[in-house]
């Protein structure tokens, strides 16, 4: 179990990791493409190559990023609520009113998963497919419910472990934007030249 | 009536403290459920539909864009220019603060990025010389404020895009096209450059009044080698902007390539970054974007069933048919966003907002163009004041102060930020000056 959830993690953040890397990559290909068969002596070997569908598999990566990438934020606690009133409240009505916020997620997530479910089991009764790439549409939209399902499970487990511990995931703003890489250079003045 | 369920429903759920994301998919689902007709499938398809849209991707472009940038030496050396060219003024280090930000957030797209950017450099350098560290924090957390103001700006594609997709009515029932980025990236430069003006003297007076010391004065030979250090950086300025404007790229295509030229620039020629930190960086970027994105995707379906309820087209009625002139409304706009400002996130207020004002705005005769810059000013002062400005916490955490003192230190400049918000609201143009000089508006 314990390994399963370890490579479920990794998986997420590969994921969402590679599908980033990936869209950049292919936008700015797409721009250098376009570019590129401007310039006469390459124009024979860049005109062969279509980058049509660039927009199209942009969107789509994007997408599963945004509906994985949303359950991976559950995780890291990075979306955040109205929290000023939940503060303020004693501690046995903090911990019940938090709750039922997770659960409301939980409970969210699981009803779009379902919809989401019903709706690509309807599309993968037809041939439909997506205009540029040619993708069954039932694939692309299948990370409504694979996301969303993800997204419920992890809002349970934050609950499990908020029921036991009492403690939140919170996602540090000054953490991930590197903080650290730049404290190193940041001790005093003296490297900015600055003489008193 | 169904508006009151509607927004009744909302507060109380985004009250217990739950993601807004959720709140606002949560009133949805109930209000279908409970109170309509419109098939609850169609929620389904809005879910996935609703982002997309290639405009929206230049939000994961641009956060990408400006997390390589932090990671690395921009900032340093956007600093090192800008103390150079200033920093021999009364209070020329923050002042530089103030410029280097400016410079920053124009490559970067997003003001806490900044405040870490330029705050964890620059507040330890302002220490160094005897500046106090509440004179220094206020520097820091505003001058971040103007990231979200100097294109690219995150906080413009949001509006862009929520305000785009239906069809609006100007007072005398023309239609009226939503602003596109770019008009809105272009309206940004010259109140962005306003501001960072204003900025600075408020630094330069509180410094001259209080004799804080100074630094002496570079040499023209330390300002060229500190110019051409970071012109790569400031390079990326002339190719998003400039990219934008002569057509070479889309906002989002122009998003992607200063992703890519960020990491070039930080990789092989800075060389302030590793392979090893690559994947950080693209996680910690894939999940703030996912973050927005899915605030998006709710927002949608909020939008989306507001206006099957005809809300907007209501409240516009209605407040034209009150005889409220656009004076009036703008300020009441004003107070509304800056009271949201206290409790929400910019980009959750923009997304749920937005789409209510701007059918009253456009049918009161605003530009706009106009009213996006005055939401942005907006967003901008809530991130700079509690209790949930980012900027805030974010430079708390740099400064090692609390938000209390913290508040008290950025008071000068926060009223500066006020004064410049009325500004913006009742001289539009400010704003559209520059779009409409550069042929890019009527």
């Amino acid at each position: 179990m314990k390994l399963f959830l370890r490579i479920l993690d990794r998986f997420e953040e590969i994921l969402i990791a590679t599908l980033i890397a990936a869209a950049t990559i292919v936008i700015f290909l797409a721009v250098v493409h376009r570019y590129g068969t401007g310039i006469s002596f390459l124009y024979p070997y860049l005109i062969q190559i279509h980058f049509s569908w660039a927009q199209e598999l942009c969107i789509y990566m994007f997408v599963w990023m945004a509906k994985f990438g949303a359950a991976y934020g559950v995780r890291t606690g990075i979306h955040v609520g109205v929290d000023v009133l939940v503060l303020m409240l004693k501690p046995a009505y903090k911990k019940a009113t938090i709750l039922f916020g997770l659960m409301g997620g939980a409970f969210f997530t699981f009803v779009v998963g379902t919809m989401g479910l019903k709706f690509v089991l309807g599309l993968a009764q037809t041939d439909q497919t997506s205009p540029d790439l040619e993708i069954p549409s039932w694939i692309v939209y299948l990370c409504v419910p694979l996301g969303s399902y993800l997204m419920c499970f992890r809002f349970l487990q934050v609950a499990y472990s908020f029921w036991h511990t009492g403690e939140l995931p919170h996602h540090n703003e000054s953490e991930v934007e590197g903080l650290e890489a730049l404290e190193v250079r940041a001790t005093g003045g003296g490297e900015l030249g600055v003489r008193q | 009536m169904s508006s009151l369920v509607i927004f009744g429903l909302l507060i109380a759920l985004m009250l217990t403290g739950m993601p807004i994301s959720i709140a606002l998919g949560l009133t949805v689902l109930s209000f279908l459920f409970f109170m309509t007709s419109v098939p609850i499938e169609s929620v389904a398809l809005k879910l996935f539909t609703g982002i997309e849209k290639f405009e929206i991707m230049a939000i994961p472009f641009f956060i990408l864009a400006g997390n390589f940038l932090t990671h690395g030496g921009v900032a340093r050396r956007m600093i090192e220019f800008a103390r150079t060219m200033i920093g021999h003024w009364a209070g020329g280090l923050g002042i530089a603060g103030t410029m280097a930000a400016a410079l920053f957030s124009a490559v970067s797209g997003s003001s806490p990025a900044t405040v870490v950017a330029i705050g964890s450099i620059m507040l330890p350098a302002m220490l160094a010389i005897g500046y106090p560290k509440r004179f220094g924090a206020g520097i820091i957390v505003t001058g971040g404020a103007l990231g979200n103001l100097i294109p690219p700006s995150i906080i413009m594609v949001i509006y862009a895009v929520s305000t785009s997709g239906a069809t609006y009515f100007g007072p005398n029932g023309e239609r009226v096209a939503s602003a596109s980025v770019g008009q809105l990236f272009m309206a940004g430069m010259v109140p962005g450059l306003i501001l960072a003006v204003m900025l600075s003297a408020t630094t330069w007076y509180r410094a001259w009044k209080n004799n804080y010391p100074r630094i002496p004065k570079a040499t023209w030979g330390e300002r060229w080698r500190a110019f051409v250090d970071s012109s790569w950086g400031i390079f990326l300025i002339v190719v998003v902007l400039g990219g934008i404007y002569l057509g070479w790229f889309t906002p989002t295509e122009a998003a992607a390539m200063s992703a890519v030229y960020a990491f070039l620039i930080e990789m092989f020629i800075y060389k302030d970054l590793n392979w090893k930190a690559v994947p950080k960086v693209l996680l910690a970027s894939a999940n703030m974007s996912a973050m927005i994105l899915y605030i998006v995707t709710n927002a949608v379906l909020f939008s989306f069933l507001m206006t099957s309820e005809q809300i907007p087209q209501t409240m516009a009625a209605w407040i034209t048919g009150s005889g409220i002139n656009w004076i009036t409304f703008l300020l009441l706009v004003n107070l509304l966003l800056l009271l949201a400002g206290n409790v929400m996130e910019p980009s959750s207020i923009v997304l749920i907002m937005a789409p209510i004002l701007f059918p009253i705005a456009v049918k009161l005769g605003i530009d706009p163009v106009h009213f996006g810059i005055i939401i942005v000013v907006n967003m901008e002062i809530g991130m700079c004041h509690p209790p949930v400005g980012l900027n805030l916490y974010v430079a708390s955490g740099i400064a090692k102060m609390g938000i209390t003192e913290l508040s008290i230190a950025v008071l000068p400049w926060l009223i500066t930020l006020l004064i410049f918000l009325v500004m913006i609201t009742y001289i539009p143009e400010i704003s559209l000056w520059l779009p409409r000089t550069l042929g890019m508006l009527r």
